[in-house]
């Protein structure tokens, strides 16, 4: 996404641009190399749901009852759980469900979130009072409550948990986005906009959009990890995507039943979450640092 | 005793420690079972185990079936003293014991109370099973110790109908009159314990009856727990928090348990049948060929395999091993994918098709549903769970919402009440008069009709194993196998009887259990 030359030159506070941006991404990863160590998890976690099934060495959902249970050998890198099923296969393509619902809510969050911030934000009066007095009436349900609400009224099934994971953050993308909207409304080149007579729509979308996105995906990259434990916390409560699709919460639930007999049914998948949690902490913390104007220069 | 363990005794005589400064030392048996919440507290509403266990230890009907024992042919004296038949079956007459009481001061046992009770249970507004009582033309007291119970026509076992168990099981009718809705949660009978309160979800709680007629119990107070994770239970079992827990119904737990000191695990009757019944209204399971390809796809081995040969066994008949009344010799329909797809194919679905099922959350069905599942799978059946809290199970399978249902029962052992609740046209559920038919078969209801008012033993036999032959070969359902009953208990625990079979599905507490510190 490229701004128009008229945007970008008033604007003196904050870099926006993509190369501008990218620079800074850099120069703050070189400096916190943990990020780098969150960039190289995260996308080898995702490469890893991409070819589950080339690096998968058995069908995640095919039962061979009479190898139930088995510890990890050298057929069953990750042991088998208690119905014979390969654990190392189905933490990769439960890889998959975490990573599409992770992301694929924070998308949808982000999109609706975003639209609803910017134009409270643009707009103010009483859309502004509107639009944020719901959200704060949405923000006062814990993330958690509220995904299950969602949930328990729509039916466990992953376009619902995407979309019950999305309408928990919509609410904080709708803040995050307002809050800067209203700075960059009041600045002359949007002035300049209006007087050129550019619809609002074309303002919001090609003027204002450009110079929020890097706060918002920064706050994006972290909540996808909070939107992945999320859909592992309503698997092992039952509430998840149903079997016999692996997903690392259903498997730490299935894996509970049998925790004194099996442990690794539970950690394996749940040592996937935490890397992947943690993957994505480190890249977001990195992002931050990358756009924070107090970390510059 | 362990402070956990004094906190709950002093939860459950709070009214009693504020009277007395010293708190007795009581002798409380705390037990768990694996559901999250009570049903219905009331005998003639509720037919959930979890519920059994605890109208077992609070009530009594006319006759019980000896603790440790579900065999119809030893039901002995309970609130009936002695009872007298006409010799044509139809004229049963029973003289009730003198002076027993109600729980909380509701009175002496009447015949009243007996025939409110038993109209009661043949009430299908209120009562859960009251196709049971069909065959009851009337019931009255003779005087205030004699009723008469007059049938329309003979049944498999009327003394069962009478027993300690579901319908059988006698109310103060003063308390129902009195708390109407409300007394299922202060339900009164007269067993050896007490309701004392209900905490939704979490517990209900009962005291030793000091006036029970067998004698007061050992046992000062039971707490009965609400915990449904398995691993949760167990824990808390291992750490000496419970007496008495359900286990888990897998041969590895069972070893596993049994190493532990001190603890003892009871593996009993009744075998609980796991079936698969198979809604023959709704396509594609209409076509008869699919319902026997599903069968063929169906491997019993392996399902006892994923179990454990200890606590299950296979079944043939859709009347469980054991009860009066079943036959092993049904039409079969041996594993067999090949021929599975090879019926598909003829049905018109060479590729196999997609299919809804509502399973509950609960391991015991849960994870054989889970094996269904896969080895449908293997012959092109892609079934899609949706998996519910226990109860919406229930509900929603009693709402016609799945097309498969795998459910799990112990009935009456006499092979009527499974035919009829299973298979009868008149249980069929989402109907006025449903129980459990889920298959909504009614190949069978000439046989079962007339089996049941049938006199002759042998030509009743005859009648119910042809039943179970034509509910076979139109493939109403599939009968998997049988899981027995498994719990776990502390050595402190004995139960002052050997525990082979339990009619409430679970371990019996009666006056004679005995809890040592």
């Amino acid at each position: 996404m490229t701004a128009p030359t008229l945007d970008t030159a008033p604007d003196t506070g904050r870099g926006t641009g993509a190369p501008r941006f990218l620079a800074d991404l850099l120069r703050v990863f070189n400096a916190n190399k943990l990020s780098w160590l969150g960039l190289v998890l995260f996308v080898g976690l995702c490469l890893a749901a991409v070819f589950a099934p080339l690096l998968a060495t058995h069908d995640p959902i095919d039962q061979s009852i009479l190898y139930r249970l088995r510890p990890p050998s050298d057929s069953h890198w990750l042991g088998t759980d208690s119905y014979g099923r390969d654990v190392f296969s189905r933490i990769l393509y439960g890889a998959r469900i975490s990573l599409i619902i992770g992301l694929a809510s924070i998308a949808l969050g982000l999109v609706v979130g975003g639209a609803l911030g910017i134009l409270a934000g643009y707009r103010g009066g009483w859309v502004d009072q509107a639009i944020m007095r719901v959200m704060d009436v949405l923000l006062s349900f814990p993330t958690l409550i509220m995904g299950l609400l969602v949930v328990a009224m729509l039916g466990a099934s992953m376009l619902n948990l995407i979309i019950a994971i999305a309408f928990t953050v919509v609410p904080k993308f709708a803040r995050i986005a307002r809050a800067p909207t209203i700075a960059v409304r009041e600045r002359d080149y949007i002035e300049a906009c209006r007087a050129l007579g550019y619809s609002d729509l074309r303002i919001m979308v090609v003027h204002i959009l450009p110079n929020v996105l890097g706060e918002i995906l920064v706050l994006a990259s972290l909540w996808t990890a909070t939107a992945i434990r999320i859909e592992a916390s309503l698997s092992f409560i039952g509430l998840g995507v149903a079997p016999p699709t692996p997903t690392w919460g259903g498997m730490i639930r299935e894996g509970f039943e049998y925790i004194l007999d099996a442990p690794w049914l539970s950690i394996y998948p749940g040592l996937a979450v935490l890397l992947l949690v943690f993957s994505l902490n480190l890249l977001g913390d990195g992002l931050r640092d990358a756009i924070d104007p107090k970390l510059r220069e | 005793m362990t402070s956990a363990r004094l906190g709950t005794a002093a939860l459950l005589g709070a009214a009693m420690l504020l009277a007395s400064p010293v708190a007795p030392a009581e002798t409380v048996l705390t037990v768990a079972s694996g559901s999250q919440d009570a049903g219905q507290l009331d005998p003639h509403v509720s037919t959930k185990s979890q519920d059994k266990i605890v109208f077992a230890m609070m009530f009594n009907g006319l006759v019980r079936f000896p603790p440790g024992s579900m065999n119809p042919g030893e039901l002995e004296p309970d609130l009936a003293e002695s009872w007298t038949s006409s010799p044509d079956g139809l004229v049963w007459t029973f003289k009730l014991r003198e002076g027993v009481q109600f729980h909380g001061g509701y009175g002496e046992v009447t015949a009243e109370d007996v025939v409110f009770s038993l109209t009661r249970a043949g009430n299908p507004e209120v009562s859960a099973v009251s196709s049971d009582y069909d065959s009851f033309e009337s019931v009255e007291a003779l005087d205030s110790d004699t009723v008469r119970i007059t049938l329309s026509k003979p049944v498999p076992s009327l003394l069962g109908l009478v027993a300690n168990y579901h319908g059988g099981n006698v109310v103060s009718k003063q308390a129902v009159e009195e708390m109407g809705e409300g007394f299922r949660l202060n339900p009164i009978g007269t067993g050896p314990f007490a309701f004392v309160g209900y905490e939704s979800g979490q517990s209900v709680q009962l005291a030793a009856n000091d006036a029970y007629f067998r004698g007061r119990p050992a046992i000062d107070a039971v707490n009965f727990l609400y915990v449904p994770s398995n691993a949760a239970r167990e824990l808390a079992f291992l750490n000496g928090e419970l007496d008495l827990a359900l286990g888990v119904r897998q041969e590895r737990w069972v070893n596993r348990m049994r190493n532990e000191p001190g603890v003892i695990v009871d593996v009993f009757g009744p075998g609980e049948l796991r079936t698969l019944h198979m809604n023959r209204m709704v396509e594609p399971l209409n076509d008869i060929r699919v319902r026997r390809a599903i069968a063929h796809a169906l491997s019993r081995e392996e399902l006892v395999a994923f179990v454990g040969a200890s606590v299950t066994q296979p079944s043939l008949s859709p009347v469980p091993n054991g009860y009066l009344g079943h036959t092993a010799e049904v039409p079969l329909y041996p594993h067999d994918i090949d021929g599975a797809k090879a019926l598909l194919a003829e049905a018109g679905y060479p590729d196999g098709f997609g299919l809804r099922a509502i399973i509950t959350q609960r391991t015991s069905l849960l994870d054989p549903m889970q094996v269904v599942q896969e080895q449908l799978r293997r012959v092109g059946i892609a079934v899609e769970l949706d998996v519910v809290e226990h109860s919406t199970f229930h509900a929603q399978i009693r709402d016609d919402l799945s097309a498969l249902v795998l459910y799990g029962a112990a009935r009456f052992p006499v092979a009527d009440t499974y035919l009829t609740q299973f298979y009868h046209s008149r249980s069929i559920v989402n109907t006025p008069t449903a129980v459990t038919n889920f298959s909504h078969c009614s190949v069978a209801d000439a046989e079962i009709d007339a089996a049941r008012s049938e006199p002759d033993p042998e030509q009743q036999a005859a009648l119910w194993a042809t039943a179970q032959a034509k509910l076979m070969t139109e493939v109403c359902a599939v009968p998997l196998f049988e899981q027995l009953q498994v719990w776990a208990r502390r050595e402190a625990l004995d139960y002052g009887f050997d525990l082979k079979a339990a009619i409430s599905v679970s371990p019996l507490i009666t006056e004679q259990a005995t809890l040592t510190q």
